[in-house]
C-alpha cells in the first residue's frame, strides 16, 4: 500500500472530469487535492489514466509515500479524512 | 485497502459519476471511493435503487444491512465471482460423511477454545487470577475426542464458552455487569456489546466466504439451517475472542463506551447510535491491524485472516490437505 497525494491544475471547465475520476479512488480533501491509500497497482492505473486526460498547459502532481507510516500529517481546522469510513 | 464503510446516518446511496455517494437528509453529499471498498454496512435508514445495486455488484462490493436496533438483518451480496460446482460437491460430501464433518467441527472448536484461552491468559498475567478458568478450558480442549458426535461437540464448546465468559465480570470495569449470555434481545450493556460486535464479525466472515466458491449455508459444526449462513457461524466463533471481545474490552476499559451509551426499552438493552459508531470504529481499526504470518512470511491484516480461513477450508475440502484452524499465534 502506498499513500498518495494528487494535486491537479487544469482548465476551470475541465476540473469536474478530474474530480469525478479521482473520487473513485481517493478522498477529496480540498479543491483540486486528493489523498489516500492505494495499492501499487491502483496507483499505476490512476497515474496512467490521469496522464492521458491532460491537455496542453495542464499539470498534475502525484506525491507518493511508500507507506502511510511515512506521512507526518498535520491538519489545522476540519479534516476531511476524519471518519471517512463512518458516515 | 479493503475498506468497510459504515453508514449510520439516514439518507440515500446512489451511483454518481462512477462512484457511490451518500446523500444525507440535509442534502449533504459524501463520496465513497468505490475502488477501495470491500463492503457497505448500512446501520441507518437508507434508500437505494437498482442502479447503485448493479454498480456495487460490478465492483464486488457487498451490502450488509442492520435492521431495527441494529440487529444483523441480511446481506446483499455481489454476484458470485467464484463458482465451482466441484467445491460445493466436496463441501456437501464432507458434511455428509460423519467422520469428516466431526473432524471439521472439532477443529473449529479447537480454534475457538485456543483463542478464548489466549484472552484469559492475557488477563491472568495482568493482575487477575484466572488459573481455574484456564484449567477448565484445557479440560474441554482435552475432551475433543474423535468419537464425539456433533451435538456432544457443541456441548464441549458451550461449556468452554461459559467458563470463558465467567471472567468478564472481573475484567470489565465497575458498572458493567454481565451475569451470563443473553440475546434476543440482550438484557444488559455487556450482552448488547457482545451481540453487536459478534454481528460485525459475522458480516465480515460472510464477505470472506463470498471470496471463495464455498457455499455459506453448508456448515459443519452448526447445523445447516434455512435463511442463514451457518458456515459463517462456524468460522466466526474462532474469531470472536480475537476480534469482538478484544474490541469490547478496549472500548470499555478506556471509557470510550460508558453506561450512558445504552438505551433500555422493551426489556432489552441496546447501544445508542454513538455507541455503535465507537464500537464499529474500534472494530475497523482492529481489522486493519496486521500480524506477521509465519507461513506466508509477510504481514497480513486481521481482515485478511478471515479470508485465509475460508481459503484453507476450501483447500482442505478439495485436496484433503489437513485443515489447521485459526489459533492465535502471537
Amino acid at each position: 500500500m502506498v499513500y498518495v497525494i494528487v494535486v491537479y491544475d487544469v482548465q476551470a471547465d475541465r476540473t469536474p472530469k478530474f474530480l469525478n475520476y479521482l473520487r473513485q479512488y481517493l478522498v477529496h480533501v480540498q479543491n483540486s487535492v486528493f489523498e489516500g491509500e492505494l495499492t501499487e497497482g491502483k496507483t499505476e492505473e490512476v497515474e496512467g489514466r490521469l496522464e492521458s486526460m491532460l491537455e496542453d498547459g495542464e499539470s498534475i502532481m502525484v506525491y507518493r509515500m511508500s507507506s502511510k507510516k511515512y506521512v507526518n500529517r498535520s491538519v489545522f481546522g476540519d479534516d476531511p479524512m476524519d471518519d471517512q469510513q463512518f458516515l | 485497502m479493503n475498506d468497510n464503510y459504515h453508514i449510520f446516518s439516514d439518507g440515500r446511496i446512489e451511483r454518481h459519476n462512477d462512484t457511490v455517494r451518500l446523500v444525507g437528509l440535509d442534502d449533504e453529499k459524501s463520496y465513497l471511493p468505490i475502488e477501495n471498498a470491500e463492503a457497505l454496512f448500512l446501520h441507518g435508514q437508507i434508500d437505494f435503487n437498482t442502479r447503485v445495486m448493479s454498480f456495487l455488484d460490478d465492483h464486488g462490493v457487498a451490502m450488509h444491512v442492520f435492521g431495527w436496533k441494529d440487529y444483523y438483518a441480511g446481506s446483499v451480496m455481489p454476484e458470485r465471482g467464484q463458482t465451482s460446482g466441484r467445491t460445493v460437491v466436496e463441501q456437501v460430501r464432507a458434511y455428509d460423511t460423519p467422520e469428516r464433518r466431526r473432524a471439521l467441527a472439532r477443529k473449529f472448536i479447537r480454534g475457538s477454545i485456543h483463542n478464548m484461552r489466549a484472552n484469559v491468559s492475557y488477563y491472568d498475567g495482568r493482575g487477575h487470577e484466572f488459573g481455574d478458568v484456564i484449567e477448565q478450558l484445557d479440560t474441554q480442549q482435552e475432551r475433543l475426542e474423535p468419537e464425539l458426535d456433533v451435538s456432544e461437540l457443541m456441548g464441549v464448546e458451550a461449556t468452554a464458552r461459559r467458563a470463558y465468559y465467567s471472567v468478564l465480570d472481573d475484567v470489565l470495569p465497575d458498572g458493567f455487569v454481565f451475569g451470563g449470555r443473553q440475546y434476543n434481545p440482550p438484557d444488559n450493556e455487556v450482552n448488547s456489546l457482545i451481540s453487536f460486535a459478534n454481528s460485525l464479525v459475522y458480516a465480515n466472515v460472510v464477505s470472506a466466504i463470498r471470496a471463495t466458491a464455498l457455499d455459506p449455508a453448508v456448515s459443519f459444526l452448526h447445523e445447516p439451517g434455512d435463511r442463514r449462513y451457518s458456515l459463517a457461524l462456524d468460522i466466526a466463533d474462532m474469531f470472536k475472542p480475537v476480534l469482538a471481545d478484544r474490541v469490547i474490552f478496549r472500548v470499555v476499559n478506556r471509557s470510550q463506551v460508558t453506561l450512558e451509551e445504552f438505551e433500555t426499552d422493551l426489556n432489552g438493552c441496546l447501544l445508542t447510535e454513538s455507541g455503535r459508531k465507537t464500537v464499529s470504529k474500534a472494530f475497523e481499526e482492529t481489522l486493519n491491524e496486521t500480524v506477521e504470518h509465519p507461513r506466508l512470511n509477510r504481514k497480513v491484516s486481521y481482515q485478511y485472516l478471515l479470508r485465509i480461513e475460508a481459503y484453507k477450508l476450501k483447500k482442505h475440502l478439495l485436496t484433503g490437505e489437513e485443515y489447521v484452524p485459526f489459533e492465535r499465534w502471537w
